[in-house]
């Protein structure tokens, strides 16, 4: 493989074994840095979990930062998949290069789905209080709620499971251990298992789709919007799964920083991928603020007490420091840096703003959901007659937060040692499908389009 | 010394991209030649240099005009006509993000599209050395040279195959 | 499957501008037509001026009747434009090249019509310009903390935004026509081409135009229909507004009805002038999966909006639900609305066949239109009726004559200027259509020859 410093390497400057082999060989090797990195998790995660244990059976009041850690990872582990669903819809040929790093996060979603659970367990009961299971039994939010996030777990890890079968059958082939077999299922790579592949992804891609539209709504609704009384917000709902979206893109977009600067992957991630996600990045980071400001000026303008007092519990009140960061994150630096093509044209840039919605994306979940929690004792009351002072995080939640986050990337750097983070079945249709060539004086990608 | 203006007819983009590769052998500078076509071709197709332009400026100015407007028709309404509506302030801030919102991306919308035309060089009162048949398909070199070298340049624009050599006159 | 023809580039300008330069029978017979209607409306206004509003069916409690309803709906038909236009062009899909033009010339078109319905709303129309901020005698200064407000000034935003957006893509069409032209219409042309001549330098600033002004007009599009949704969702005492989703909500119901509108729009332009090689199966069955697409997510707010109207179970909000579901003639309208508005077309738009047949989505596209009326109408008028607590206050609606004369006519002058902007320019961008040419290639794999498109590296 020859290599032009003056242009960046690419992937078609591999033959399609070569491709084969060398992402095998990453996947089998790791190096001590790699089990150095997670150790440090593990331990992290065991923290966690201690504070996790320490902060369980204390009254709701105090259960808003596992709330808004949870929803955090949910928003960005579980939404992530979404880059490489929607953009196989849209046949984008980009998204290639991370389709499997995106469906990885999948797994992830195992390990929110463990420590959804507790939470489910202490979500106040609907008696008293206005939710979105009208006149339904006070037990639907737990019950309904864990259903959508576990079949939302499972139609993942169909979708990954389903995206991985021909990289499964290339590792049983190579040599790998009995369970590639086992997960490859006697695949060959004929025509029809091609097609049917196609078709499985197609349907797995779609439920996974609406499924998390849907999944947003409930767990914005239940574990955050109807805790508060009087806070009636219909694009709530839509805003959380839109900030979602941005969040999962920050986190594709640092992932893919990542296995290109320190994972090695520089060949096969080219800028194309950083340029289309930043710009679908922009557009999400200006519809942070659309939705966030279509909820605020329909509150603000009628000067109604009780929407007013909503107002000040999840925006300037007790937690304006959140707000403000997450406000200014999010929204401001995210679409004033964006808006330049030098800096989306940078991938080390754009990691950086990723990193920074991410922070961003986490005080957000902050305000909306320890402000939520703080009232939860406040039932049989149809407005928010004063707002609660501001619950700030003692060690319990501080080891929660750091816990949490380190045990959902554990879980997925173990899982990227099982299965591998690059999809050698897509980078080799891609270079079916991409050539390069002269028009006339200018050297030209052709990209084909099938139907 | 005055100068003169010819321009070769081609019917395809190699000809004329050959053509062009002729002028530059010929030492003529970028500024002097001219590719005319009917269809937009991906810039660089035929051994052009880029385009430089300041069109990016055309839009800053613009949107901060139109929002220095904004808030000078939301301050001077709101304090000229101070009726508090609705129990919100005199002087709220929210429906002025709206107007500043709007007037902005108006300005920044003016602005571009005169910038555009200015940066095209645009009106052209007069056109120049042109062809019709440049609209249906055939793409005009334009080349404008020093008194003297007529046929050097004539002969950079033949030898690519060109259909006709037009000059001003 | 992609069914190209191979056109030159004098075959494109001819076919391109034979709606110009020679005019079918036919279009002075539809645009006689409709200019017939439109001048009847214009009397109907006439009348309205003359006589005042109690010629329309609006009375107390339901003050905005059948213009508001078509104020909004000429405001999401307006759209489309921006979506087809700009959305598609920054992602750089290769199937908008035959419909921009049509979508921006109906967003411009449909703006104005919509524009016209306030003031014809009025009541004393010639008072429309104390909405601008002019007066130094009387003291009186239009209320900036009003949505009322907010409205012309998105609205007047857009509608430059746009007309100067078609005009810049236009230049290098009038450079076409001025060549092909002679006598008035050459001077005409050539005045507005500006001695525009295809130099590398022109065509490359054409190009960052588009990206530039599409950029700049995706935020305008968001702002405009949810300014307009917030004349609604300000206000706190009319059940079914008051809430937070009405801005997208608003927004995607009108790239529903304006995605349909242009494919409406573009089925029969393609029948009127024999555009068969520009607008083919391809593009229509793109639209449609677009479509499918926008409509869903339609219908996820329209969801969102009626089940958080419930939330609370607030008695006037529930009363508007019951109205809609169970009290005739209501129901039979929200009947009508969902299956015109979905139920019908979205289905069958899951069907390649369908999508692909020119008839079928004509019928399709202009159901969606029907049921998008149908909405904004259910929107405005029950709500109004039943905003009072007290129910002696309820009142209901009928359009008068005056009132269905001026909104059939709305219709006929969007379609009759239509027509006569195809007389004018050309409807589908010629240099557009070239460019696609040029970017157009294909791939060899193995036995298959895949369509391909050129990028730059």
């Amino acid at each position: 493989m020859s290599t032009n410093h003056h242009h960046e390497p690419n992937i078609f400057q591999l033959e399609p074994v070569e491709v084969t082999r060398d992402v095998i060989a990453r996947t089998r090797s790791r190096g001590s840095r790699y089990w150095g990195i997670v150790g440090v998790l593990a331990v992290l995660l065991v923290i966690g979990l201690i504070g996790l244990g320490m902060r369980l059976g204390s009254e709701t009041t105090k259960l808003g930062y596992y709330a808004a850690t949870f929803s955090f990872l949910f928003t960005t582990t579980q939404t992530a998949p979404l880059v490489s669903v929607a953009f196989r819809m849209t046949k984008n040929h980009w998204r290639r290069p991370i389709a499997r790093a995106s469906e990885l996060f999948a797994v992830v979603g195992l390990f929110n789905l463990l420590i959804f659970i507790p939470l489910m367990i202490a979500l106040p009961s609907t008696e008293g209080r206005w939710t979105i299971w009208i006149q339904a039994a006070s037990w639907s939010p737990h019950v309904f709620d864990t259903m959508m996030l576990a079949s939302l777990v499972v139609c993942g890890l169909g979708l990954l499971w389903s995206g991985a079968i021909p990289d499964f059958a290339s590792l049983r082939d190579k040599g790998g251990s009995k369970i590639y077999s086992k997960l490859a299922m006697g695949w060959q790579g004929t025509v029809r298992q091609w097609k049917m592949q196609r078709v499985l992804l197609s349907f797995l891609g779609a439920f996974y789709f609406i499924g998390i539209i849907w999944t947003h709504y409930v767990i914005s609704s239940d574990f955050s919007m109807s805790l508060v009384p009087g806070w009636v917000d219909s694009i709530y709902p839509t805003f959380h799964a839109l900030s979602g979206l941005q969040a999962a893109l920050a986190t594709m977009l640092l992932t893919a920083y990542v296995l290109r600067r320190f994972g090695g992957y520089k060949e096969y991630i080219p800028m194309e991928t950083f340029w289309a996600m930043s710009k679908i990045f922009l557009a999400t980071s200006m519809l942070w603020f659309y939705f966030w400001w279509s909820a605020f000026i329909t509150y603000w303008y009628g000067r109604q007490i009780g929407e007013q007092h909503v107002l000040q519990l999840i925006n300037f009140g007790p937690y304006i420091y959140a707000f403000v960061i997450a406000f200014l994150f999010c929204f401001v630096f995210a679409v004033f840096m964006l808006i330049w093509n030098p800096i989306r044209k940078n991938p080390g840039a754009l990691a950086s703003i990723a990193l920074m919605v991410l922070i961003g994306c986490f005080f957000d979940r902050v305000r909306l959901f320890v402000s939520s929690w703080s009232v939860s004792d406040l039932r049989d009351q149809h407005h928010l007659h004063y707002v609660p002072d501001t619950v700030l995080p003692e060690a319990p939640d501080i080891m929660i937060i750091v816990g949490l986050i380190s045990g959902a990337i554990l879980v997925y750097m173990l899982a990227s040692r099982l299965i591998p983070v690059m999809s050698i079945w897509e980078m080799r249709e891609l270079r079916l499908y991409q050539r390069s060539r002269m028009l006339v004086r200018k050297k030209v990608m052709v990209l084909g389009k099938p139907e | 010394m005055s100068r003169k203006v010819l321009m070769g007819l081609y019917d395809t983009p190699d000809a004329a991209a050959d053509a062009v590769e002729n002028l530059q052998g010929a030492s003529v500078e970028s500024i002097d030649y001219d590719i005319l076509s009917g269809t937009p071709y991906p810039e660089g197709t035929f051994g052009e240099p880029p385009v430089k332009h300041k069109l990016y400026v055309f839009p800053l100015v613009g949107a901060a005009i139109g929002i220095t407007l904004a808030l000078f028709e939301g301050f001077g309404t709101q304090l000229a006509f101070p009726m508090v509506t609705g129990g919100k302030p005199i002087l709220s801030v929210p429906p002025m993000i709206i107007l500043c919102y709007e007037l902005t991306l108006l300005g920044a919308i003016l602005f571009t599209v005169m910038g555009i035309i200015f940066e095209s060089r645009l009106p052209r009162i007069v056109r120049g050395l042109y062809d019709k048949r440049i609209t249906e398909g055939l793409i005009g070199v334009v080349c404008t040279f020093d008194e003297g070298r007529d046929e050097e340049i004539t002969k950079c624009l033949n030898d690519a195959g060109a259909l006709e050599v037009k000059s001003e006159e | 499957m992609q069914d190209r023809k191979a056109l030159t580039d004098k075959q494109i300008n001819d076919t391109l501008t034979n709606s110009i330069l020679r005019t079918p029978l036919h279009w002075y017979i539809l645009t006689g037509f409709f200019a017939v209607i439109v001048l009847m409306g214009f009397v109907a206004v006439g009348i309205l001026a003359n006589r005042g509003l109690g010629m329309t069916g609006m009375n107390r409690p339901v003050y905005w009747g059948f213009f508001i309803t078509n104020f909004v709906f000429w405001i999401g038909i307006s759209h489309a434009g921006v979506m087809l236009s700009a959305i598609l062009r920054l992602a750089q899909a290769e199937w908008r090249r035959p419909a921009t033009r049509a979508a921006e010339v109906l967003t411009v078109f449909a703006l104005g019509t919509a524009a016209m319905m306030p003031i014809v709303h009025l009541g004393r129309m010639w008072r429309f310009y104390w909405v601008f901020p002019y007066d130094w005698a009387r003291g009186i200064w239009p209320d900036i903390r009003s949505p009322l407000v907010w409205d012309p000034h998105a609205l007047s935003t857009y509608l430059i935004g746009s007309s100067l957006f078609i005009f810049v893509a236009l230049i290098p069409d009038f450079a076409v026509l001025r060549d092909k032209t002679t006598g008035m219409a050459h001077q005409i042309y050539g005045a507005l081409s500006m001695g525009f001549r295809g130099s590398v330098r022109q065509w490359r600033l054409q190009a960052i135009a588009g990206i530039i002004l599409s950029a700049l007009l995706l935020p305008v599009f968001v702002s405009v229909h949810s300014i307009v949704s917030w004349d609604f969702g300000m206000a706190m005492a009319i059940p079914a507004w008051h809430t937070t989703i009405f801005a997208p909500y608003f927004v995607i119901g009108a790239v529903h009805s304006g995605v349909a509108g242009v494919i409406t729009v573009l089925i029969l332009l393609r029948w009127l002038f024999r555009w068969d090689d520009f607008i083919r199966r391809e593009h229509i069955d793109a639209l449609g999966r677009l479509l499918f697409v926008v409509a869903n997510a339609w219908l996820f707010f329209f969801a969102l909006e009626f089940m958080f109207g419930l939330y609370h179970q607030e008695g006037t909000e529930v009363v508007v639900r019951d109205l809609w579901l169970f009290q005739t003639p209501w129901n039979v309208i929200f009947l009508l609305f969902i299956f015109t508005g979905y139920i019908i077309p979205v289905p069958m738009w899951l069907f390649r066949s369908v999508r692909r047949s020119f008839p079928l989505m004509l019928f399709t596209t202009i159901l969606v239109n029907i049921g998008m009326w149908l909405e904004r109408f259910l929107l405005i008028i029950p709500s109004m009726g039943r905003k009072h607590s007290f129910t002696f206050v309820w009142g209901d609606f009928a359009p008068s004559p005056i009132e269905l004369m001026i909104v059939t006519a709305t219709f006929a002058l969007v379609f009759m200027l239509m027509l006569l902007f195809a007389k004018a320019f050309p409807l589908i961008p010629i240099f557009d259509i070239k460019e696609g040419n040029v970017l157009r290639d294909e791939i060899q794999i193995g036995r298959r020859t895949v369509q391909a498109v050129i990028r730059e590296e």
